[in-house]
């Protein structure tokens, strides 16, 4: 135990960490029974009166067929940012347990897309995969495939979200399962080579298995960061777009578009469920994975 | 086996970094030789070159022109950059302050109720930015906050919080118990132990907190376009806002303001890149 008991300085310890939970009850806490409020309202983004209307606007969401398409799409779009990534971070890092020359330099160079303002990579992305003059068209010219029209496409344009958010939380899925790989103690290796297992059953029965608690805490962490994707949409094709309108595209439109602000919040909380669901889910986990490793400890 | 391996990575980092090659080079570039049907991708000193030539003339158009007001926005890019400087440096000061003195409650005191509240900064870090913007911008309209520096300040500050939390409270529990102990003995009070024993001692801790908490408030655009539409604009916003141009995109400008932009954050991630581990997983997992 790290702690020093101090009795009769009992208001000390809230003097350190008050400040941290005050702010974060005010700016957290308070909009979000706020916008409980806002929710069960007509309020508008202008202003003015607004008067209590009932659960009408939550009656809505569920009847208005919009609403379904766009979880349709985010839950498209999680399912296979995520996947993507998971495939691609887990290869390179098995990839990367080589040694060689300026692997340091590899791996930080790799690690440089998930740290960029997505906002303002997307806008690039958008003239590196324009249709008529983007460099990645012409690229796939020369090595002879069709050339896509990648944004304006109504077929296309999720791919090409899909396509930079790969681009960049492929290095999160990489870095994570370098961690989980190198976290592996080498005797179990060793045992296994005296065993004569194959290679192939050696990564079935000991890589996998040991790295899937770590890869499963990657998954959800992404997860829930894929849900509340805004600024790639928001950048390739706007908030509006049928083919690309995830949850947080809709949510903005409704709100900054519309003005109706009583029915995003209501949105914002159908939203917010399903986060705390993935969370829950999350956070048991992390829970079992301690108990598992305190086990293991033991 | 290994050249395959190999392979595979190079394949992935060619393909990886394009996009940032191609930045660097259309930032060098002409306006009119930034989109052509034959991709110019080699920089050339010479005065003429043909349409269809892989040659473009290399030159810095691109950078003198940022300082230029750019139809459609009120200022130049520069001043934009220095909106995100402030916003950014500020919001990251007050974080990792606060948030080092709340690790420190945390790790040296008995909170009541202290694994609740941990659990509930984390938590704050889940909430999707535009559940609570609406109530905010609701809230902000009656301090009139909406269009001011405070505001978006106030705003990353909260929300990197639960970073500075978590990593924070890594580093200090690693701390030895012993140093403070003898302090306090000796007739520190606790606050001066905290000050002259445990931040000296937390100082890298503290500078890679803040590499993290200034990268999430510098890339944020979210908040800062919905909260802000005149006065306290950043960098990402007012690129977002360039789009519905109809004269077309000035893309050398565009690369050689992105490439500034983002210059900061490429030196922090070399400079964190040991722990960056940790800063994506909020310290929850440690090596």
């Amino acid at each position: 135990m790290n702690q020093i008991p101090g009795r009769r300085r009992d208001w000390i310890q809230w003097g350190f960490v008050g400040p941290a939970l005050l702010l974060l009850i005010a700016m957290n806490v308070f909009p979000l029974i706020y916008s409980i409020v806002l929710s069960f309202t007509n309020a508008d983004l202008v202003g003015g009166e607004w008067k209590f209307v009932g659960g009408l606007n939550y009656k809505f969401i569920f009847k208005f067929a919009k609403y379904g398409q766009a979880l349709r799409t985010t839950a498209l779009f999680v399912l296979l940012a995520v996947s993507a990534e998971l495939v691609l971070g887990f290869g390179l890092a098995l990839a990367l347990l080589e040694r060689f020359r300026g692997k340091t330099l590899v791996l930080t160079a790799l690690m440089v897309p998930m740290m960029l303002p997505q906002a303002v990579i997307a806008l690039f992305w958008k003239l590196v995969l324009n249709g008529n003059y983007g460099i990645f068209n012409q690229l796939l010219a020369g090595l002879g495939f069709r050339q896509p029209q990648w944004i304006t496409d109504p077929d296309l344009k999720l791919l090409s979200v899909l396509l930079v958010d790969v681009w960049m939380w492929t290095p999160f899925m990489m870095l994570i399962s370098l961690a989980a790989l190198n976290a592996i103690p080498g005797y179990i290796y060793e045992a296994a080579a005296i065993d004569r297992a194959s290679r192939w059953r050696i990564f079935r029965r000991i890589t996998l298995p040991m790295c899937t608690p770590l890869l499963g805490l990657a998954v959800l962490l992404r997860a829930t960061d894929a849900l509340k994707q805004f600024d790639l949409v928001m950048a390739i094709t706007g908030p509006n777009d049928p083919a690309t309108q995830t949850l947080s595209a809709l949510l903005y439109q409704a709100v900054f578009r519309d003005g109706k602000v009583g029915l995003g919040t209501a949105y914002s909380y159908v939203i917010l469920v399903l986060v705390i669901a993935l969370a829950s889910i999350f956070l048991r986990y992390m829970d079992s994975l301690q108990a598992q490793q305190e086990e293991v400890a033991r | 086996m290994k050249i395959l391996r190999l392979l595979f990575v190079g394949c992935y980092l060619s393909v990886a970094m394009l996009p940032l090659i191609w930045l660097l080079l259309t930032s060098f570039k002409l306006r009119e030789e930034s989109i052509t049907v034959h991709a110019k991708y080699l920089p050339s000193l010479a005065a003429e070159v043909g349409p269809d030539d892989p040659y473009f003339r290399a030159n810095l158009d691109g950078y003198r022109q940022l300082a230029a007001v750019y139809q459609g926005s009120n200022h130049s890019f520069f001043h934009y950059l220095g909106n995100s400087l402030l916003i950014g440096g500020f919001s990251t000061f007050c974080s990792v302050l606060i948030g080092t003195c709340a690790a420190y409650g945390f790790s040296r005191f008995r909170v009541p109720g202290s694994k609740d509240w941990l659990f509930f900064i984390l938590s704050t870090r889940f909430l999707p930015p535009l559940a609570v913007v609406v109530p905010v911008l609701m809230m902000y309209r009656e301090f009139d906050l909406q269009n001011s520096y405070l505001g978006l300040i106030l705003l990353y500050t909260a929300f990197n919080l639960s970073l500075a939390v978590w990593l924070m409270k890594g580093f200090i529990d690693e701390i030895p118990t012993a140093y403070e102990e003898a302090a306090l003995v000796d007739g520190y009070t606790r606050l001066q132990a905290f000050v002259q024993i445990i931040l000296p001692r937390a100082a890298s801790g503290m500078a890679v907190t803040a590499v993290f908490c200034l990268i999430s408030a510098w890339n944020e655009y979210g908040f800062a376009m919905t909260l802000n539409n005149q006065q306290a604009v950043t960098v990402p916003v007012y690129f977002a806002g360039l789009q519905g141009n109809v004269q077309g995109l000035p893309w050398p400008q565009i690369s050689a303001g992105v490439l500034l932009f983002v210059a900061p954050i490429i030196v922090f991630t070399i400079l964190v890149r040991k722990h960056l581990l940790r800063g994506v997983t909020f310290g929850t997992i440690k090596h």
